[in-house]
């Protein structure tokens, strides 16, 4: 995998005209061949940004790169394929003639639309009227057409977005598909498996700004160890006794370590011989779910 | 700019807005023809008669002028909304927008498209019109002759015109409103009402010391070149206030103003 940057934002902001700061100052970095999860609640500002990544609003303040162009540059525009938002076809049209009428835009042969349409798997219904699809129907139609020039850079945003589980896991499964290689990938969501399992880095987004930006795993960080434990103050003190005060947290009535689970059977023959039961001990990774929730100030649950 | 012609044209060509309008325009022809007809044969109603000259093929020029304004101004005008209007609607703008080609070579791709369609409008007109006048006047027993090729390329210059001017101010209400329905409502209201409300009070203010300002409507220019388009067989009409040269210049500034317009909103404005 090359290291070389494909999109590149430095203090990327967006003021709307009602005096709404949609995007605050966003520096994302996305590296070519890599899936790049765009994660964050509802209004973040995601779709804002992607946006302005394709040329379609024009950031207040800031400066983006996009395969090497500036927003918007036909040159860059030919090497990014997009689905911002609901995709917007012609409800007169069917599915084939949609892409036609996109491959014409793009100047694309007619070839590649049957390609593109056995892709995503749409060829036997690619005769119906686009107004008569049916939501997941429509979001792989516009995959399709996402992928109709071949692009080095894929920016989808909520491809999942209304589909059922079925359609979601097969849309997963395609966009997992269509990221390997050198091809590039921006994903927005407010989905966190989706995002799990689909990127190799993400960047959260809260408010209109950037809050982080890193791989998968140094977001979900180092492994630990969950103890249960009664009495649990006197485990707490123990193991706090043992890893300094730092690295030990209570959380839900457990007792959470940041230390190697391989060092579990020591720590479970310190407590017994301390003369505190041990009920549950196990190695933890931190969710997802939880660093967005910590990260964004979101409430889980809410 | 190939590209977005062959795109807007490959969307356009079968858009059910666009044929249903040339059948309407077609059977309006018929319907007038009709109309005009049994008038002429069945003189002594309550309307004016009507020569039936006027409808025989060497008319047809002078004849199918009728069809131009408003009612064909205001066809095209829905027509051009509809153009616009709809890729804010249908999300399309977005789609179109993030292809090769930049926001100017798609506006002009449309435009292209859309007055070759004005201008398959204005053949229908004549087409329909001229194949009508072959009826009657086989029916009347009258000699089929037809008018100069050159008047027939005039008449339908300025028909094309009057229909493209209104056409592109539908599509710069269309990009306006970002929607169709409004741009429709706002467009229809002018060409139709508003319009002719403005000149008859200017025309009457102070005396008519103003009336000048009329003649700078697109409304009188589009009425005033298709009344040049007449013949003794029409009966006495007085001549048009404004001269067919200047009606053109008028309506050729209102185009370039609306297209201007057009391409200022689509390049500036964000699509959200």
């Amino acid at each position: 995998m090359e290291n070389t940057t494909v999109i590149e934002t430095t203090e990327l902001t967006k003021r709307y005209g009602n005096g709404v700061l949609a995007v605050d100052s966003v520096g994302m970095s996305v590296r070519r061949g890599e899936v790049y999860g765009f994660l964050g609640p509802n209004g973040a500002g995601k779709t804002t940004t992607l946006r302005m990544l394709v040329g379609l609003i024009r950031p207040t303040s800031g400066t983006a790169t996009v395969a090497g162009h500036e927003p918007g540059d036909p040159a860059g525009l030919a090497k990014i394929g997009s689905l911002v938002e609901a995709p917007g076809f012609y409800p007169y049209l069917s599915g084939r003639e949609n892409l036609k009428v996109v491959a014409d835009y793009a100047g694309v042969s007619h070839k590649r639309v049957e390609e593109v349409l056995d892709i995503v798997e749409l060829t036997s219904r690619a005769g119906r009227k686009f107004g008569t699809y049916s939501t997941g129907m429509k979001q792989r139609l516009g995959v399709a057409a996402a992928l109709l020039k071949d692009p080095e850079l894929l920016i989808l945003d909520e491809p999942t977005s209304g589909l059922d589980p079925q359609g979601m896991a097969e849309m997963r499964k395609l966009i997992k598909d269509i990221g390997q290689g050198n091809r590039t990938v921006l994903l927005s969501s407010h989905l966190l498996t989706e995002v799990e399992q689909i990127c190799d880095r993400v960047g959260v987004i809260s408010g209109g700004k950037l809050v982080t930006q890193s791989t998968v795993q140094e977001l979900l960080g180092e492994e630990g160890v969950l103890v249960k434990a009664e009495p649990a103050d006197r485990a707490y003190e123990l193991l706090a006794g043992m890893f300094g005060v730092s690295a030990v947290s209570r959380q839900d009535g457990s007792i959470r370590l940041k230390t190697d689970p391989a060092g579990s059977l020591e720590i479970n023959s310190r407590l017994v011989a301390a003369g505190i039961g041990v009920s549950e001990l196990r190695p933890f990774e931190r969710s997802l779910e939880e660093v967005f929730f910590q990260l964004t100030g979101e409430k889980q649950g809410s | 700019m190939i590209a977005s012609i062959k795109a807007e044209w490959r969307k356009n060509r079968f858009r059910p807005a666009f044929l249903v309008s040339a059948g309407l325009i077609a059977g309006i022809v018929v319907l007038f023809y009709s109309a005009e007809w049994y008038q002429a044969t069945h003189p002594g109603g309550p309307r004016e008669s009507i020569s039936i000259l006027t409808l025989f093929p060497d008319q047809l020029v002078n004849n199918v002028m009728g069809a131009g304004f408003p009612l064909g101004a205001a066809m095209a005008l829905v027509l051009g909304a509809l153009i616009t209007g709809s890729e804010y609607s249908w999300g399309t703008l977005k789609t179109v927008f993030t292809q090769r080609p930049g926001r100017l070579a798609t506006l002009t791709g449309r435009v292209v498209v859309f007055q070759v369609w004005m201008g398959i409008i204005t053949l229908i007109i004549f087409a329909v019109g001229a194949a009508y006048s072959v009826v009657i006047a086989s029916a009347q027993g009258h000699a089929i002759s037809w008018p100069a090729a050159v008047d027939i390329a005039k008449g339908a210059g300025a028909m094309w015109l009057v229909l493209a001017v209104n056409g592109s101010l539908g599509m710069v209400l269309g990009v306006l409103f970002r929607q169709s329905a409004a741009a429709l409502g706002v467009g229809l209201i002018y060409v139709t009402v508003l319009q002719i409300i403005v000149v008859r009070f200017i025309t009457s203010f102070n005396g008519g010391t103003y009336k000048w300002i009329t003649n700078w409507f697109d409304g009188q220019n589009a009425t005033a070149l298709l009344q040049t388009f007449t013949s003794p067989v029409f009966g006495p009409s007085p001549p048009p206030a404004i001269g067919a040269q200047q009606a053109v210049l008028v309506l050729v500034g209102y185009l370039a103003v609306f297209l201007i317009a057009s391409a200022a909103l689509l390049r500036q404005r964000d699509v959200t």
